[in-house]
């Protein structure tokens, strides 16, 4: 008799922080415990936004990204605080190093949750759900802070687990249960469905991962693209994204946040002007050149926009770097906006070889 | 508009200058062949935009008429038909091509010709004539050393340079350099052009194998190659040539020489085991002995063979990329050649032994740095 080579499931742990940057603060500062706190910009002056809202403030409706003026008015007594990401980097870096006591497989994806590849663990613990209590646990005792954790097969089903529970949860979709579980998902929680999207789907009487389900993968890239595959193979619970530690630097940019947004064009310019050279002195500190360039453009409302460019061969010079970001400027809405930040970098740096040009080692020695 | 056709006539004619037909043209018509007829005289053009070539032949025919042909499918159609005469009959309202055979008919839509982009016409500033013969053996021994990245459009062509006594063929990717040159072509207004690769690709494909006149015409922007019933126009490559000249050794002290086809045969051998990316063989030559040796640390693969030479000079250990010195002695028509080196650093020169009393050919490739000289 044959014997089928079944590949394990993998274990994949989705760490995310409760109320990361709020909880920091009122861990620092006892006098605001207890209270409905947000982090971000002040509702006078320029349109302040919340970063993060603490649990007592959403109690009344407060949500990232709101206008702090909006959050004042759901919530007058909420206390505005000025954010400190020097700390939150910090605070990151020491939740980094508790993860690493059990795996390298750790894919950062902001600050404040990372996902984990323990499939296999450093200590031979074996069991994902009680390294994803030991995590907890020693990010409360250690640092004073509650985490969310999600444990699944996927990257996926992670990412969505950990959110099932908040704060301080810990949820666990099992293989058995995986497609049962993303049967009943609504679509607006699908990785990649934001509202268009949704909006999209349920016109089209799509509601759940079992309505995607019933649908055909050449329907499902006929309407939604290249995502039409993806959403086609998660709703069958196959995510084979990996877990990627990041290793080397993958971009390099410069980026500002300016005391005042800006509104007309030709200021815009000008600060571009500024980063590009700031850019170009780092790439080549680094001997690095980059084969895209991306634009990045964060309006007064933290709404952000990126937009992106890509050559056959390596840049490093200002000039080009700035002839491509303003003109991916003039890709964007420049007009009636008030831009709060802007940002140039540089990824893409190891060579692909297109055309077959030829990439010879350094010591090839040359002619002219 | 109506004419009659032998099919392998036609078909072998449009095959000389379909080679210019990209699969994505920037204009779509440039999918098409041109055709012009006028006197029982067909004229096909096929154009990238950067080359045209242009054939004539002769058609049964008292009408006139133009029209753009979908190259495929007609090259298709001709392709699968038996050998015998086609006729072509095409509605010039509806741009309709209808194609006539004993088998039976075929229908497809061509263009409006006036939509085809002009083919510029060069005003004979500069002239010269060459044999097919001498053009291909100039085109072959050089082509294969022009570089691709097009970050330094000149050297993605071949440099030629018309002068009064002589004509040098100069090409190079910036790491090995070769240069052509001939005592038997000679012009009286010394001129130098940029010729592009691809061009001189279909003109080495196309050029006959029985020996005729090629001339060519050229002004600064354009050069015009006409031979038998074909002609070629393309666009040169405007932008400063290196200094080839200076980057080629004056003395090279150590000279060896060696059988051509023993040290391709064994660099061949030994590359095998060389690094995949760098190539790198190391070359030693002490007294009357070559040894050529490579190794490929990453898999512990290595090798190495002895063969023996002719010495001149100091003793000498250098490193190269054995895939351009495996390309030029592929390209180098001799039995014997001799590499002339000063230093580890400097460049090699390969030379031919024996040679034509008309050409003059110089090869010249660049070393890699070894880690390690023992």
């Amino acid at each position: 008799m044959e014997e089928a080579i079944v590949k394990p499931f993998r274990k994949i742990i989705h760490v995310d922080m409760d109320a990361f940057y709020a909880s920091i603060e009122q861990r620092d500062f006892p006098e605001y415990r207890g209270k409905p706190i947000v982090v971000g910009g002040s509702p006078e002056g320029r349109g302040g936004v919340v970063a993060t809202a603490s649990y007592e403030a959403r109690k009344f409706g407060v949500r990232s990204a709101m206008p702090s003026k909006k959050a004042k008015q759901l919530c007058p007594q909420v206390i505005f605080v000025y954010p400190r990401f020097a700390v939150y980097k910090e605070v990151s870096y020491k939740i980094r190093e508790i993860f690493q006591r059990y795996t390298d497989l750790i894919e950062p994806l902001s600050l404040d949750e990372a996902y984990l590849d323990v499939t296999e663990d450093k200590l031979g613990i074996g069991s994902a759900i009680e390294i994803a209590t030991q995590i907890k646990d020693a990010i409360n005792s250690e640092l004073q802070l509650t985490a969310s954790a999600g444990i699944s097969i996927n990257k996926f089903v992670a990412k969505i687990a950990s959110d099932m529970n908040k704060p301080n949860g810990l949820t666990f979709i099992g293989p058995s249960r995986v497609e049962n579980f993303i049967e009943k998902l609504p679509v607006e929680k699908f990785f990649g469905v934001g509202k268009v999207t949704a909006e999209k789907m349920k016109g089209m009487n799509l509601h759940t991962g079992a309505d995607l389900k019933k649908l055909k993968e050449t329907e499902l890239i006929k309407h939604f693209g290249k995502a039409g595959r993806f959403y086609y193979k998660i709703v069958r619970g196959e995510d084979n994204r990996p877990v990627k530690p990041d290793r080397e630097a993958k971009s390099v940019g410069a980026e500002d946040t300016f005391p005042y947004d800006l509104t007309d064009v030709e200021e815009m310019v000008i600060q571009l002007k500024k980063l590009s050279v700031l850019v170009v002195n780092r790439l080549q500190k680094q001997e690095l050149k980059g084969r895209t360039i991306t634009l990045k453009v964060k309006y007064h409302d933290f709404k952000q926009i990126t937009r992106s460019r890509s050559f056959l061969n390596g840049i490093d010079d200002e000039e080009t770097i700035l002839e491509t970001v303003l003109s991916l400027l003039q890709q964007t809405e420049t007009e009636n906006v008030k831009v709060r930040l802007l940002g140039i970098s540089l990824s893409n740096f190891n060579d692909v070889k297109i055309n077959s040009i030829q990439e010879l080692p350094n010591d090839q020695l040359t002619l002219f | 508009m109506k004419f009659i056709v032998n099919s392998a006539y036609l078909l072998k004619q449009l095959s000389n200058i379909n080679g210019v037909i990209t699969t994505n043209p920037v204009v779509p018509i440039l999918e098409n062949f041109l055709f012009e007829l006028e006197k029982g005289s067909l004229t096909v053009t096929a154009s990238d935009l950067q080359t045209s070539m242009i054939t004539e032949l002769q058609v049964e025919s008292k009408e006139k008429g133009n029209i753009a042909v979908p190259a495929k499918i007609l090259l298709e159609t001709l392709k699968n038909l038996p050998e015998q005469p086609v006729t072509f009959s095409i509605d010039e309202s509806t741009y309709s091509v209808e194609i006539i055979s004993d088998n039976g008919r075929y229908k497809l839509s061509g263009e409006n010709a006036t939509d085809f982009p002009k083919v510029p016409t060069v005003s004979n500033d500069f002239s010269a004539e060459i044999s097919s013969e001498v053009m291909s053996r100039a085109v072959n021994n050089t082509i294969f050393a022009t570089s691709n990245d097009e970050l330094r459009p000149a050297m993605t062509g071949v440099y030629v340079n018309l002068g009064e006594k002589n004509t040098t063929f100069v090409a190079t990717d910036g790491h090995r350099l070769v240069r052509y040159r001939r005592n038997d072509i000679t012009s009286d207004n010394g001129n130098a052009i940029i010729i592009p690769r691809k061009a001189l690709n279909l003109l080495k494909a196309t050029l006959p194998s029985e020996n005729m006149p090629v001339s060519i015409d050229f002004n600064m922007s354009n050069a015009y190659f006409k031979f038998g019933n074909i002609k070629m126009i393309c666009r040169l490559i405007d932008e400063r040539y290196p200094d080839y000249e200076n980057v080629i050794p004056s003395v090279n002290n150590i000279k060896m020489t060696i059988g051509r086809t023993d040290l391709l045969s064994a660099l061949r051998r030994i590359s095998i085991y060389a690094n995949k990316t760098t190539h790198q063989v190391r070359l030693k030559i002490t007294g009357s002995e070559l040894q050529i040796s490579a190794e490929d640390l990453d898999f512990s693969n290595e090798a190495n063979e002895r063969l023996s030479c002719e010495h001149e000079g100091e003793d000498i250990e250098i490193g190269f990329n054995a895939k351009f010195i495996i390309e030029m002695l592929n390209n180098i028509d001799t039995d014997q050649i001799k590499l002339t080196m000063s230093a580890p650093n400097k460049a090699g020169v390969i030379l031919p032994v024996e040679k034509d009393k008309n050409e003059d050919i110089l090869m010249l490739v660049m070393p890699v740095m070894l880690n390690q000289y023992v």
